[in-house]
């Protein structure tokens, strides 16, 4: 009861939240520079056509008017037609938001364990030399940005081995199944296509992991920090004491209220990269939404960029709402206070 | 737990590693026959239905995103270069400048230039096995027009009206004589009235022509041409399958299957090149990437005739360089040497205010050279002279082509030697734009690209010099001059070739003596290809118009 009434709670915030994204959105797209009917159209296009695209648009309505018109459509799913691609946003949407989940989901997969894992061994070995290649590790991750290790990448497995692709989200002779998620490495699984799967999964390593490599260092530090912390308690020192073994220690009593603080940073690390991933989609021609959000402000395509936030933002509280859920799996003291106040 | 969270992993990973070297599932074989469902087909989920590519010779070209494939739509280089290979034109631009018979065999001219009557090709099938037929031309050109957008502006002006006399005559009546009017005709793409019908959407800003099918044309094509639409997925590429029943001659090595990939990354373009998975390169990379790109086994540099040129559009309605002694100062004091070193070798400095490519070009235009004696005493004329600090240049460079801040500091430290102070400043595209739409907004100079649609001087001048065009980032210069639109109309209106060169030349000259721009360098367009591609464009013989130098059905591959 306490569970559904806090996801009731938040839903309904996050409702104002995303209103309140979709009006600010909304303004800022509209004053950057430039016509968008006639980047459109072009250049070179007579001024009927733009002044048809701009009444199709109700561009010449007042801010209000117009953000009326959006919101009535937009509740209803319709965000309009994009300018750069000339077909519905929601239609937009649906082709290149499951290739960016598929690679947000393979990022965050492969920064969870990494960073995990990676922050549990230099804990464990803390201040040995273990320990000291794991730190410099993590600050060359959390200063590297993605697009930089993605040329690394590129220019190392693909330039220099040829031993992965580098672009595209399978080969181009490879069989793509019938789309059913859009995930293609998922489609390929229902399909029963493994060698597609394996494909995909080959044309996924080097997106996901030049996504994953800031997110992994910063989970290793985080872990590795707060296992550290929590490895002076009194109640550490009582199970060791009473001759726990040094395994069990770590993972059952030690690692479980560690993670509250990675798990909350991952969870957010996996939001912001939908959003961040567009320079990485850029390098190895990834059809993400990232890149489409990218291009229709570089076009100013008004009810693109409006879309694409409105979707960036969503997925953004619904992340945010799942990790408060594990943070209060994870931790009674939490769970507790919650349905107290409940 | 977390032992089998691990292993688990690290099982994927091995998996994934040991299977880079392995061949995924391949396609299943190609269909027999090239059927009429796949123009037809929908491309939301690309399915291939091909044969391995072992067996087939592959064109792979990287091109600036986004491509646009309705013929009424596109109109930049991806568009441009999609639409010629998917679509047939009724003429086809020569490497001469001139045109050929395509799916127009023959044409007849009326005495006063205002009828011109095409007689097409019989036999020729769309992609989809219906024939082509002069109402299908009709329909082309009146969508194009109703949409209005892509070269709707080259082909319908002058145009009064066009109809299908029989199956296989079109007829097109001119409002007034125009030379533009033959050659534009490389832009009117003929799609298949039918097709085009059968799929449009009842709702649409055309009224009871709905969306005149332009959604169902953003992914499919409904053309005669060489080449049509397999998959489409946008933001990603374009695939094309050889057109098997194209009335045309292929290149004896003619790919069967062309992908205009929609990337220019440079380190993304060398390792596609490096593992021999791209053949033709964009024309967007960066000289240092270029350089790289040349010392790859096997790939080699073309540079290609191109019909843009580099300006910098001096401001005539403000000042400093209202005065015309300030702006023949500038274009004394630039040192065009240093300029045209800056560029991939071959480049050359303009002469004159069209690009040396187009026709009606004039060789021996009065060209600047850098003088700094002449650029003082010109300066000295100008009546801000005593007053200059006060009246700094404002120059405004493209932030997204990096490239063009070497010049605009070349041009700083060229003006500083005689005195004249610019104030250099980077804007993106959309503010540059946005600025250069108003006379209060616009800077004293801009610093811009402009591509001519046609290989005819006169087209250029109209899009340069004529009142049309300002408030547009084509003219910067805001001449607004009633007397030089005058000249240029009557120039366009004539049909003798030589008597209206000699009214270009005029204008250019006129131009030239006004100093109204800094005319810079012919551009010279750079792609690196494998060596294993005979690609005619790579040897001057073919059009330099945008879009046909990539032309599939005469580009040969012969590679492993």
């Amino acid at each position: 009861m306490s569970l559904l009434n806090f996801l009731v709670r938040r839903i309904i915030y996050s409702v104002f939240v995303l209103l309140g994204l979709s009006i600010v959105i909304f303004l800022i797209a509209r004053v950057m520079p430039g016509d968008p009917a006639r980047m459109a159209v072009g250049a070179r296009a007579p001024q009927w056509v733009v002044d048809r695209l701009r009444e199709q648009m109700h561009l010449n309505q007042p801010l209000v008017v117009q953000y009326g018109y959006w919101l009535s459509d937009a509740v209803r799913g319709d965000f309009g037609l994009s300018l750069i691609t000339q077909r519905p946003v929601t239609t937009d949407i649906k082709e290149f938001l499951p290739a960016s989940l598929e690679l947000v989901f393979f990022s965050g997969l492969l920064s969870a364990v990494g960073g995990i894992g990676l922050g549990i061994v230099s804990a464990r070995y803390k201040d040995t030399w273990i320990d000291n290649v794991v730190r410099v590790f993590s600050y060359f991750g959390i200063v590297t940005p993605s697009f930089v290790f993605a040329i690394l990448f590129i220019l190392l497995f693909g330039f220099t081995l040829n031993w992965l692709p580098i672009i595209g989200r399978v080969h181009e002779q490879t069989a793509v199944p019938p789309l059913v998620t859009g995930a293609i490495t998922v489609d390929a699984l229902l399909a029963g296509q493994f060698g597609t799967f394996f494909d995909a999964l080959r044309h996924l390593l080097l997106p996901a992991i030049s996504l994953a490599m800031g997110s992994i260092a910063q989970e290793a530090r985080i872990t590795r920090s707060s296992m550290a912390d929590n490895l002076s308690k009194d109640y550490i020192a009582s199970a060791r004491a009473l001759g726990i073994p040094e395994r069990v220690v770590m993972g059952r009593f030690l690692l479980k209220p560690s993670l509250i603080p990675t798990v909350s940073i991952l969870g957010l690390d996996i939001a912001s990269t939908l959003s961040v991933a567009f320079l990485v989609e850029l390098i190895f021609n990834w059809p993400g939404l990232a890149r489409y959000g990218m291009n229709a402000m570089l076009h100013k395509d008004l009810n693109a960029i409006s879309a694409v936030i409105l979707v960036l933002g969503a997925a953004f509280v619904t992340v945010n709402i799942i990790v408060d859920i594990i943070v209060a799996q994870l931790d009674p003291r939490i769970r507790l206070s919650a349905t107290r106040s409940a | 737990m977390r032992g089998k969270t691990f292993t688990a992993f690290a099982v994927m990973i091995l998996v994934s590693l040991l299977l880079t070297q392995c061949t995924p599932t391949a396609a299943p074989p190609a269909a027999p026959t090239q059927a009429p469902a796949v123009a037809a087909a929908p491309t939301q989920a690309p399915i291939a239905t091909t044969a391995p590519a072992a067996q087939k010779r592959v064109l792979r070209i990287t091109f600036s995103w986004p491509d646009r494939i309705d013929p009424a739509v596109g109109n930049d280089y991806a568009g441009s270069t999609s639409l010629a290979n998917l679509y047939d034109t009724l003429i086809f631009p020569n490497a001469k400048g001139g045109v050929d018979p395509w799916l127009a065999e023959s044409w007849d001219v009326s005495q006063d230039g205002l009828t011109y009557t095409f007689h097409l090709r019989q036999g020729v099938k769309f992609h989809d096995g219906s024939l082509l037929k002069a109402s299908d031309v009709v329909y082309s050109y009146d969508r194009l027009k109703a949409i209005g957008e892509g070269f709707a502006y080259l082909v319908t002006a002058g145009v009064e009206g066009v109809k299908a006399v029989d199956d296989a005559t079109v007829e097109f009546k001119l409002s007034n004589a125009t030379a533009l009017f033959l050659p534009s005709l490389v832009r009117l793409y003929v799609a298949s009235e039918a097709l085009i019908r059968q799929n449009t959407k009842a709702e649409g800003p055309y009224g009871t022509d709905g969306d005149f099918g332009k959604e169902w044309l953003q992914t499919h094509d409904a053309g005669t041409g060489p080449y049509m639409v397999r998959e489409f997925p946008l933001e990603q590429y374009l695939l094309m399958d050889k057109n098997t029943d194209w009335w045309g001659e292929f290149h004896p090595n003619a790919p069967d299957e062309v992908r205009f990939i929609g990337t220019t990354e440079a380190v993304t373009i060398r390792s596609l090149m490096q593992n021999k998975e791209l053949e033709i390169s964009d024309q967007w990379q960066s000289f240092e990437a270029y350089q790289a790109l040349e010392k790859l086994d096997g790939v080699k540099i073309a540079p290609l005739q191109s019909l843009s040129s580099f300006y910098y559009m001096i401001n005539n309605k403000k000042p400093p360089t209202d005065d015309v002694h300030c702006r023949r100062a500038i274009d004394y004091a630039f040192d065009y040497d240093a300029a045209v070193g800056l560029e991939w070798p071959g480049t050359r400095q303009m002469v004159g205010p069209v690009p040396a490519a187009l026709a009606g070009h004039d060789p021996n235009v009065f060209t600047f050279k850098r003088d700094l004696d002449k650029a003082k005493a010109e300066l000295a004329l100008c009546k801000y002279a005593n007053d200059i600090a006060n009246y700094p240049i404002k120059v405004q460079w493209v932030a997204e082509v990096p490239d063009e801040e070497k010049w605009a500091l070349l041009f700083q430290a060229n003006m500083a030697e005689v005195g004249l102070k610019a104030e250099i400043t980077k804007a993106p595209w959309l503010s540059l734009v946005e600025n250069t739409s108003k006379l209060e907004t616009s800077p004293s100079i801009a610093t811009i690209y402009v591509s001519s649609d046609l290989p005819e001087a006169g087209l250029m001048l109209k899009q340069r010099y004529h009142s049309s065009t300002t408030g547009t980032w084509q003219q910067v210069e805001w001449l607004q001059d009633p007397q030089l639109d005058a000249a240029i109309d009557d120039a366009l209106a004539t049909l003798d070739d030589q008597e209206r060169f000699a009214k270009y030349a005029k204008i250019q000259a006129e131009l030239v003596d006004r100093a109204v721009s800094l005319w810079i360098y012919d551009q010279v367009e750079k792609h690196a290809y494998r060596t294993c591609v005979d690609w005619p464009a790579a040897r001057g013989e073919t059009s330099a118009i945008m879009g046909y130098q990539e032309y599939a059905a005469h580009i040969g591959v012969d590679c492993q």
